[in-house]
């Protein structure tokens, strides 16, 4: 464990179709905004290398389609994860509503091995849209959020570069913290699994 | 057998064959030498000579294994004169002075010569590069036509026009001599004559001479023989076709009835797999260039892959580096140095992927420098041999040459309408006619409603604008329906959920495309998202079809990606109400994309995974190892008709091809199957995970040329539908021989097995040279079939074809519910 080893972190961009994905994702990574990005069909990532503290990461942002449907097709992507990102678009209140099934969508497919602790974050998008749309506020989002066990919140906008650094920089620490505790679960079972090997009865003739 | 007579000796005189005059100081004019009343041996019995124009010695026929038996002789082309009856007719080699009809090829043992031995040898000697121009007669060789009346001497004459074919088969060197056989028309062979060059003064002489000449290899690279000799003296004569099938062998004046067999049938599968298709190769200069080219790039490609482990920013850096090397080939520098290749640099993700699309990219530039603009049966012959190299290549027919193929233009379609308007060709031949060669911009209007079932194939102009009267009046009533409600409709949440998916998605559809583009309606509506950027009003009217669509398949209702389905068809018609049901009649088709538990896709990817598996089994484990058997890489691709994946122009040619479902209504898959195949090479050397294979080919968006692709996906389809033929063919066979054994296994001992049984017929005694009837077309394929024996071979293993792999043969459309 001691040797650094190259760190690969599996960001999930989950949320209902057209709330901003793949505008967050590319402004992110290629600090480029398009309004004519296509609607996402199956699924597609992104991959950037960032510093998190002294550590060299490469994070594996995975955009995916926002209609129901097409998520029972092709979640194998979702196996692996080290962190879940829920986007809504604040002037859109179904979008608010989806991200529960959303969540939970995600952790039936990708079964985390703890699910209670599993890292979400959770975007609120298109807060450049003038403030008479808005439909969610910041405080309902945020009671929300604090309901689910504390999920980081951020509002952002992917067209202004509002937050964007800033959410995808807690993204890469708790997806790393994940991956990390991960790895320590995973030693932690080989350990268990070596007292298991030597059972302590015998047979009772 | 008496020599020629004397009468005319001397005498000049000017041979005219009938109907070609001879062109003055050719080759074949005889005025000068030439000397009269040479004999018609097949239609006269009168004991003048024939004139000898080729021979060549040492030639035996070989009637038993032991040397000893083998009879020297010689074979010679022979002039004689034409009978009066065949003087207007067959004669069909244009360019010769000498009609073919009139000449015969034929073998005499050198004992049955007599005085003509002389003159034999004289002429085996001559150059005819050289100018002489005597003419020699000699005794008619006997009027033997059939293998059967020769068995006695073996001496035989064939009239040239009597031979179907002949198989030469060039020497092994050190190993077997060279051999001639020759096929007719009525189904005879003649005994396999064999060349013992090493003894014929002509061939040594020519061979000497063209190592002199710094050709010591003959026009195909092999050894020169005295076969190619015959060869060209018989193409001075008669048109003489290299079969495409067999190496070996040559049609002589073949008509287009006889060339059909060599073109593989799809009727036939038999052909195919036992003749010796296998023998085809591709074109030597091809392989020699691409080899060179290989081993340089994968020299650089380590290079790069070394450099790239350590950090991927250095990629751009190192690119450049590379670009400046003077090891890199011309080819691979002018490369780096195209702008996609630049822009390419500028957008990867991580080496590996970069490394692949750039493994990739010089792999299609060298390929382009190859081929150069068209493709031609060549290159796709190469283009297997390379990539799929554990299929045999079945079908050349495939790869059309498409210089002289144009789209079909409207101009062209009206001169098919007769005066009722109605449709004077087979529909068959029309959907083939566009599944090769697509359609012309302006006829797309008119002909996507007949190739969407719009308008009936049979249907008339009166009828057809019935139709168009009658759809327009539904559309405008569906359309009213909702419109007219729309207040309420407005407090159904389903409604308005739809509602604002389609203003998303049509608002982001293909906005590059010219009618799309604009943005200089206000908004109809200013609570929309997007009512600060403004409309056009066929954004509106997309948006009007989809809400109609919505409403009028309520099962479905618009799903994320119909959008992109209905942009090219509304850009087409231009019309909302015909692009409104030309979408509907497509959307029949892919409806069972749609399908809310997805069982359409997933069952379209059970097909593409059972297809790789029989088609392509060691790329189909690389796949599984790497992850991504599931084949979900390919679902954007399926799902839309890789409508993201080629630029507008190539999507309506793409999809009115697919249209006619000409091969397959799932001729979609193959498309896909022919990009897996032809990435097959990147995708097993460099791709090793779901995530890479998946970004690799969501990445190959915008690059796939799509002739290409389609060409290769033809031919992977006639490669299916052989394989599922001889399969079955196989299956039957396995079953019959099993049932077989099985009987003459349970049969009482003591009472004789029936005459027929196949498993009494005695095993390892080939049949005798004279005796085997020589290969013709067609019967190839019975003979493996027939071989005594073949019932204690062991059962081959065959591949299992689905009912997900049958299905790919039909042309019906699956529809969702035919799906369920």
């Amino acid at each position: 464990m001691s040797a650094r080893k190259k760190v690969l972190l599996k960001v999930i961009i989950l949320g209902d179709s057209g709330v901003g994905k793949t505008s967050l994702m590319n402004q992110y990574v290629n600090k480029k905004f398009s309004s004519s990005y296509k609607a996402t069909i199956g699924a597609d990532f992104l991959t950037k290398e960032v510093m998190v503290d002294d550590r060299l990461v490469t994070m594996q942002l995975w955009d995916t389609a926002g209609q129901e449907r097409f998520q029972s097709l092709g979640v194998a992507f979702y196996r692996g994860a080290d962190c879940c990102v829920l986007v809504y678009d604040v002037n859109n209140s179904k979008s608010f509503d989806m991200l529960d099934s959303w969540r939970d969508e995600f952790l039936i497919q990708a079964s985390p091995n703890f699910p209670e602790s599993f890292p979400f974050v959770v975007l609120g998008n298109k807060i450049d849209v003038e403030e008479s749309k808005r439909q969610i506020s910041q405080k309902r989002a945020m009671a929300y959020c604090q309901s689910k066990g504390n999920i980081p919140y951020f509002e952002t906008s992917a067209k202004e570069a509002i937050h964007v650094e800033e959410a995808f920089e807690v993204i890469a620490r708790n997806a790393l913290a994940q991956e990390e505790s991960e790895e320590y679960n995973e030693d932690t079972w080989a350990t268990v699994n070596i007292h298991f090997d030597d059972p302590q009865g015998g047979c009772a003739c | 057998m008496s020599a020629p007579a004397g009468s005319g000796k001397g005498k000049q005189i000017v041979y005219t064959p009938p109907g070609s005059p001879s062109p003055p100081g050719s080759l074949h004019d005889l005025s000068d030498y030439d000397e009269s009343e040479y004999n018609t041996i097949t239609h006269t019995s009168s004991g003048r000579g024939v004139k000898l124009l080729h021979t060549k010695s040492k030639v035996y026929v070989h009637p038993t294994r032991n040397a000893k038996d083998n009879i020297p002789g010689f074979i010679a082309l022979v002039q004689q004169k034409p009978p009066p009856s065949a003087s207007s007719s067959s004669t069909s080699f244009a360019s010769s002075t000498i009609p073919v009809h009139s000449l015969l090829l034929a073998w005499l043992p050198e004992s049955q010569l007599g005085n003509a031995y002389s003159t034999y040898v004289k002429v085996d000697l001559i150059d005819d590069s050289s100018d002489t121009r005597e003419t020699y007669l000699v005794p008619p060789p006997p009027a033997v036509s059939t293998s059967a009346s020769a068995t006695g001497t073996y001496a035989f004459a064939v009239p040239v026009d009597q031979i179907y074919s002949l198989i030469l088969r060039p020497p092994n060197s050190g190993w077997t001599f060279g051999s001639l056989i020759i096929n007719t028309k009525n189904g005879d062979s003649f005994p396999a004559l064999f060349f013992h060059d090493k003894e014929c003064a002509s061939t040594i002489e020519q061979t000497r001479k063209r190592i002199r000449n710094f050709d010591p290899f003959g026009e195909d690279g092999n050894q020169f023989w005295g076969g190619e000799e015959v060869l060209r003296w018989m193409k001075k004569y008669a048109r003489v076709e290299h079969s495409r099938l067999e190496r070996d062998t040559y049609l002589v004046e073949p008509q287009s009835s006889d060339e059909k067999p060599w073109v593989p049938k799809p009727k036939d599968p038999q052909d195919n797999f036992a003749g010796s298709s296998a023998n085809i190769k591709a074109p030597n200069v091809a392989n020699i260039f691409a080899g060179g080219f290989d081993k340089v790039f994968k020299e650089v490609k380590w290079n790069v892959l070394e450099r790239l482990s350590r950090v991927t920013n250095l990629t751009r850096q190192t690119a450049a580096e590379i670009a400046d090397s003077p090891n890199v080939p011309p080819q691979l520098r002018r490369l780096l140095k195209t702008p996609e290749v630049a822009a390419l640099q500028d957008e990867f993700d991580s080496a590996r992927i970069y490394l692949a699309r750039w493994a990739m990219a010089i792999a299609e530039q060298a390929d382009k420098e190859k081929r150069k603009t068209v493709w031609s049966s060549s290159d796709v012959m190469r283009m297997e041999d390379s990539e799929l190299g554990q299929f045999e290549i079945l079908d050349i027919a495939v790869s059309r040459d498409t210089r002289d193929r144009k789209p079909l233009t409207l101009k062209e379609w009206n001169s098919w309408l007769d005066k009722d308007g109605k449709l004077t060709r087979r529909v068959d031949d029309v959907k083939e006619r566009i599944f090769h060669d697509a359609l012309d911009p302006g006829a797309r209007k008119e002909i996507w409603l007949w190739l969407l079932g719009i308008y009936p194939w049979d249907s008339t102009l009166d009828e057809r604008k019935a139709i168009m009267a009658s759809r327009r009046d539904e559309y405008v009533r569906l359309k009213a329906n909702w419109w007219n409600e729309l207040p309420a409709k407005l407090k159904d949440e389903h409604f308005i959920d739809q509602k604002n998916r389609i203003e998303k998605d049509v608002h982001r559809t293909d906005r590059t495309v010219p009618i799309f583009a604009g943005e200089n309606c206000p908004h109809p509506d200013p609570d929309s998202p997007f009512a600060e950027v403004g409309t056009n009003e066929h954004l509106e009217q997309m948006k009007d079809m989809l809400i109609t669509y919505n409403e009028y398949n309520t099962t479905l209702g618009y799903v994320q990606g119909m959008s992109d389905l209905l942009a090219p068809i509304y850009a087409v018609m231009q019309d909302d109400a015909m692009a409104f049901w030309a979408f509907c009649q497509f959307m029949k088709q892919m409806e069972r994309n749609f399908l809310r538990d997805q069982s359409g896709m997933r069952n379209q990817l059970v097909t593409i995974d059972h297809l790789v598996q029989l088609m392509d089994p060691k790329l189909y484990l690389h796949l599984k190892a790497a992850d991504s058997a599931d084949f979900f890489f390919l679902f954007r691709m399926l799902l839309i008709w890789f409508k993201r994946e080629f630029a507008w122009e190539d999507v309506l040619v793409l999809w009115e091809t697919l249209w006619t479902n000409f091969y397959s209504s799932q001729f979609v898959l193959f498309i896909a199957l022919a990009l897996l195949e032809k990435h097959r090479n990147v995708v097993m050397n460099n791709l090793t995970g779901f995530d890479t294979v998946l970004k690799y080919f969501n990445e190959l968006s915008g690059t796939i040329d799509l002739t290409d692709t389609r060409i290769r996906a033809e031919h992977l389809f006639k490669q299916f539908e052989k394989k599922v033929e001889y399969t079955d063919r196989k299956s039957v066979q396995q079953r019959e021989t099993e049932s077989i054994s099985w009987k003459s296994l349970t049969s009482v001992p003591g009472t004789p097995a029936t005459p027929n049984s196949t498993s009494a017929a005695p095993v390892g005694a080939p049949p005798t040279p004279a005796s085997r009837p020589g290969p013709r077309p067609g019967q190839r394929a019975a003979t493996s079939a027939a071989i005594p024996g073949a019932a204690q071979k062991k059962n081959e293993e065959l591949p299992t074809i689905s009912p997900e792999l049958r299905k790919l043969l039909s042309r019906e459309v699956i529809t969702a519910e035919g799906q369920l």
